[in-house]
């Protein structure tokens, strides 16, 4: 040790100074960012990575109420999955006799636990549709019929932003 | 004067700020914020199916007269058309128009806003428009045309109650 003098002994070392000022003010920014672009919305996880919503000019925020999630293969509400789509046909949805689907059955549920809780002249709440941009209406009509059956007339088409 | 200014810098050690903690939390925060933050905003359209409901009487005592609008869409023509209690039938087949689809596969838009605009102009109570799409529309046409129906421009409405209904028979 002695040899090499007392300039390179490990006590004398001291670690280079990393300056993280630019990586703090860089942190900074992004988190600023991030914090404005934190969606005050509700949340609406569990979409589909194949579902493509339609694009609107429409400004209106929707309501956090009863979710139907229409894609090409499922029909989910909430998160929960309803019946599945083969060839745009609902399996399970019969056209003649709506109110033995699964689908009535639930809404039907939902629309008197709504009216129970529901106070003066509170009409009945719209159903938030998210809908694949590529599916024929005669799909969504079967939908909207049996909501519509159900209690549920109301609508809010769910669409991208332009 | 220098020699105490000398002095005040010797006694100030060099105070460093210890960054390590807010950093630890910035490395929590950035990636939580990341997966919460939504870069594509979902607005609503509101719209209704028709419902087999009593004749009110507030909207006989309207003193402008409402009417409806069709628009009877099929997958390559629209059908627009008139509906008033007011109205003779000879009024409301003045207003009949019928849109071919164009050679680059979309709707002429603008006629039918512009159509839509001078039934607005002519009838400036009425609000309410009727979309019967065919089964083999697409759900995307659909929106457009909604779209169309209810602005004309930014804060112009033509017709922002949009009734959906299916073809029947």
């Amino acid at each position: 040790m002695r040899r090499f003098g007392t300039k390179h002994t490990p006590q004398s070392f001291k670690p280079p100074k990393l300056n993280i000022t630019a990586m703090m003010d860089m942190f900074t920014i992004i988190l600023i960012f991030l914090l404005f672009s934190f969606s005050s919305e509700p949340e609406l996880a569990g979409l589909d990575k194949d579902m493509q919503l339609p694009q609107s000019t429409s400004k209106t925020d929707f309501q956090d109420t009863v979710k139907l999630v229409l894609s090409q293969s499922t029909l989910k509400m909430g998160d929960e999955v309803v019946a599945q789509i083969e060839d745009n046909v609902i399996i399970g949805l019969d056209p003649d006799n709506l109110k033995s689907s699964g689908l009535f059955i639930r809404l039907s549920h939902r629309s008197e636990m709504h009216n129970k809780s529901a106070t003066g002249n509170q009409g009945p709440r719209p159903i938030l549709l998210l809908c694949d941009r590529r599916l024929p209406f005669k799909t969504i009509n079967q939908i909207t019929k049996t909501a519509a059956l159900a209690g549920f007339p109301n609508f809010q088409f769910a669409v991208l932003e332009m | 004067m220098s020699s105490l200014m000398k002095k005040k810098h010797r006694d100030d050690p060099d105070v460093e700020v210890d960054m390590v903690p807010i950093m630890n939390m910035f490395l929590v925060l950035v990636p939580f914020l990341l997966m919460s933050a939504s870069f594509f905003h979902i607005k609503a359209i509101n719209t209704s199916v028709p419902v087999q409901a009593a004749a009110s009487k507030k909207m006989q005592a309207d003193p402008g007269l409402k009417t409806t609008v069709i628009i009877e869409l099929s997958q390559r023509v629209v059908d627009l058309s008139l509906q008033a209690d007011g109205l003779k039938p000879r009024e409301t087949s003045k207003w009949q128009r019928q849109f071919q689809k164009q050679t680059d596969g979309t709707f002429p838009f603008t006629a039918m806003a512009d159509q839509l605009g001078r039934v607005k102009s002519a009838y400036p109570a009425s609000d309410t428009l009727i979309i019967v799409p065919h089964g083999d529309v697409l759900y995307d046409t659909i929106i457009k045309i909604m779209d169309m129906a209810r602005y004309e421009e930014a804060e112009k409405k033509l017709f922002p109650n949009v009734v959906i209904s299916g073809k029947i028979g």
